[in-house]
């Protein structure tokens, strides 16, 4: 039996009794009036038809009204009716009662909230992404989605939570279902198996419940896309052998990002021009000083910069009160980091930098403040747990701020809208610093202070239909020819590729003149107006001719395009 | 044997047996059908209906349909008399015989719950 007939049954069987009484109390009402004997005007002896005293009772516990009817009553009909009055609101207010018990009942609430949801699930006809958690990332992860018109549907298994994904008024109805993500059938009712389901996003405050929904997925839905955060390593061996196509560690990606900011400045302005909203080439690479660091607090997180930073080999003090066995006594100082006097013994007056990293937001508060007194010149990374008090950590003298559920979001909306650009970013890790000033400086030059967007085109008939006819036709294209404009100017669009994927093969940053094969997925960055024009050039099916790439791509840079 | 069993198998096997009282008897003659009778047989049969709201045995969807069906037939019988005694006359023979006949249907309606109950206890000896 399904859940949803499961709720009607309850209902029905709930209101056995109460309409049982409503009925006994009918019939014995109607009843009565037809054994009563009465008069009519005429003084002859009369009794109610059964036609007529179904009515005066039918009147008579409702509305109690209309009179004496056909003909005035006998006391003794009088005394009956009496009796009737009373019996049929008594039997109405506990058969009313006993419905309002029902409809209230949590079992049976529960259950019509399951089969609503259900319902709604069932009823989308679009692709959706099924979101397991719904805090602070899930929160910004289904804004965004659905400000690009895409679906959500959100499972958690706090009511207040689900809730207020009706509250937060998304541009399109996000339906929210209360359940436990580690519960295959909540899962399946939140449309974990519906054909149109295009990804499971396990998000939840949980590692072991992102496993648990990794794992159904993979094996009630096996091609279903599957993206999950884990916040502690252990966890990921599992999430692998579930077959979780992304695995998100927030510590990890912020202590790559930091990393990066030391190792490739210019790696990280790109890193950040392209990753966030309004991001330009033109901003100045944030100066992420080297020598000593001061790690405050013990964790993932602090564990996942150390390994990082070490890596780099630079020297980091951590400072905390729940160290572990994998501390060693001469980089490590057992203390309260928010004291300054510990903060003294840390010695951060000459450090460089120091990170506040516990997992409790007013100790980061607490460490920020009393690390800027002790030294002026200090480089500070606060962490943040909750999004609520994001404008205290905006006011807090801090030069980075890391926020867990921003980094996952951020993370999980790329993996989700450019795949490419993901790959493209593992890609230009390896590099080195000369790699990435050459590439900053060509983006710098080709779109100037724009917004910088980035967009994926694959070389099929539906999305570039006029370099795909021209390969089919055994013409060899050149990359560049995608990248001039078709109005006659032949003018470069302001543009870079950054990534060309051919099956498995990655090639980096191609050259204008690489030559393109149909079945190509391509990864470019620029100004949103070359998108616009290189989605015109596929709508016009057009394509600039061989000759013209040459000129275009060693000539001066344009003034427009 | 529950309380709530007998009580199920009593109300089902009344509401037979209240409607093949009211409907044995000269189909066209209203001196033998009794009017109290009727009135007796569609609220049992309206219980009946309503015990079987829930019902979870697999016979249960069927039994709710047949006592469905008995009180239309037994609740048009009754509308049909009404009517036609509606000026203090008394009814002729073909209008008798049309209140009867409804009530007939109504009665192999109930007939086929009390066969299902049968098959259902039948079963549960098993």
């Amino acid at each position: 039996m399904n859940r949803a007939s499961h709720g009607s049954f309850i209902l029905l069987r709930r209101l056995r009794m109460p309409l049982v009484v409503l009925i006994g109390v009918y019939a014995a009402s109607v009843l009565g009036f037809t054994l009563v004997p009465g008069t009519t005007p005429d003084g002859a002896p009369w009794r109610m038809s059964f036609l007529h005293a179904f009515y005066f009772v039918s009147f008579l516990g409702t509305t109690i009204g209309l009179g004496e009817i056909p003909y005035p009553f006998s006391d003794a009909q009088r005394l009956w009716a009496t009796a009737s009055i009373y019996a049929t609101v008594v039997a109405w207010l506990y058969s009313i009662g006993a419905l309002f018990g029902v409809l209230q009942d949590p079992l049976f609430r529960r259950i019509s909230h399951e089969t609503g949801v259900a319902r709604k699930v069932r009823g989308l006809r679009e692709p959706f992404y099924l979101l397991c958690g719904y805090d602070d990332t899930g929160y910004r992860v289904a804004r965004e989605l659905t400000e690009d018109g895409t679906r959500v549907v959100v499972l958690d298994i706090d009511p207040a939570r689900v809730d207020g994904a009706d509250v937060d008024d998304h541009v399109v109805h996000v339906p929210g279902l209360v359940g436990d993500a580690s519960d295959p059938t909540a899962l399946t009712i939140a449309g974990l198996t519906h054909p149109q389901c295009a990804a499971v996003i396990a998000l939840t405050g949980s590692d072991t419940i992102n496993t648990k929904v990794a794992l159904t997925a993979r094996l009630l839905n096996r091609d279903l896309p599957v993206i999950c955060v884990a916040r502690d390593h252990v966890w990921h061996p599992r999430l692998a052998a579930a077959g979780a196509d992304h695995i998100i560690n927030p510590f990890d990606t912020f202590a790559e990002r930091v990393a990066i900011a030391i190792r490739t400045p210019s790696l990280h302005v790109i890193y950040e021009a392209l990753t966030t909203q309004a991001g330009t080439a033109a901003a100045a690479a944030t100066q992420v000083p080297r020598g000593r660091w001061v790690l405050c607090g013990w964790g993932p997180f602090a564990r996942s910069l150390r390994r990082q930073l070490l890596a780099l080999q630079i020297e980091v003090l951590v400072v905390g009160l729940d160290l572990d066995d994998s501390c060693d006594t001469k980089d490590c100082l057992r203390g309260d980091p928010t004291d300054s006097a510990v903060l003294r013994r840390a010695d951060v007056e000459h450090a460089d930098a120091v990170i506040a990293g516990t997992s409790v937001d007013i100790d980061n508060l607490a460490i920020v403040l009393a690390a800027r007194k002790l030294n002026k010149r200090l480089f500070i990374i606060a962490r943040q747990t909750k999004r609520r008090n994001a404008a205290v950590f905006r006011a807090a003298p801090a030069d980075l701020v890391m926020q867990s559920s921003y980094v996952v979001a951020a993370e999980v909306l790329r993996d989700l809208r450019a795949p490419l650009l993901s790959a493209f970013l593992r890609r230009a890790r390896d590099e080195d610093e000369a790699w990435a000033a050459a590439l900053l400086q060509r983006l710098r030059d080709s779109v100037g202070s724009d917004v910088l967007e980035s967009w994926s085109v694959s070389i099929d008939p539906v999305s570039m239909p006029a370099a795909h006819e021209a390969l089919v036709a055994g013409e060899s294209v050149a990359l560049g020819r995608l990248l001039t404009r078709v109005d006659g100017s032949l003018r470069a669009l302001r543009a870079v590729p950054l990534m060309l994927l051919r099956g498995r093969e990655h090639v980096a940053v191609p050259a204008l003149d690489h030559l393109i094969e149909s079945g190509d997925k391509l990864l470019f960055c620029g100004r949103a107006l070359a998108r616009t024009r290189m989605r015109g050039m596929a709508l016009s099916r057009s394509l600039a001719p061989q000759a013209a790439v040459s000129a275009a791509a060693t000539g001066p840079l344009p003034a427009e395009g | 044997m529950t309380p709530e069993r007998v009580l199920f198998a009593f109300v089902i096997v009344l509401a037979l047996t209240l409607n093949v009282g009211f409907t044995v008897g000269d189909i066209s003659n209203p001196e033998q059908h009794n009017r109290y009778e009727l009135f007796g047989a569609i609220v049992v049969s309206l219980v009946a209906t309503v015990m079987k709201f829930g019902d979870r045995s697999p016979l249960g969807s069927t039994m709710l349909a047949t006592s469905l069906v008995a009180d239309l037939q037994l609740i048009a019988a009754a509308a049909c008399w009404g009517l036609y005694a509606g000026f203090g006359n008394t009814l002729s023979g073909g209008q008798m015989a049309t209140v009867v006949s409804l009530a007939i249907g109504a009665l192999v309606a109930n007939v086929i719950s009390v066969v299902l109950l049968v098959i259902e206890v039948a079963n549960l000896r098993r």
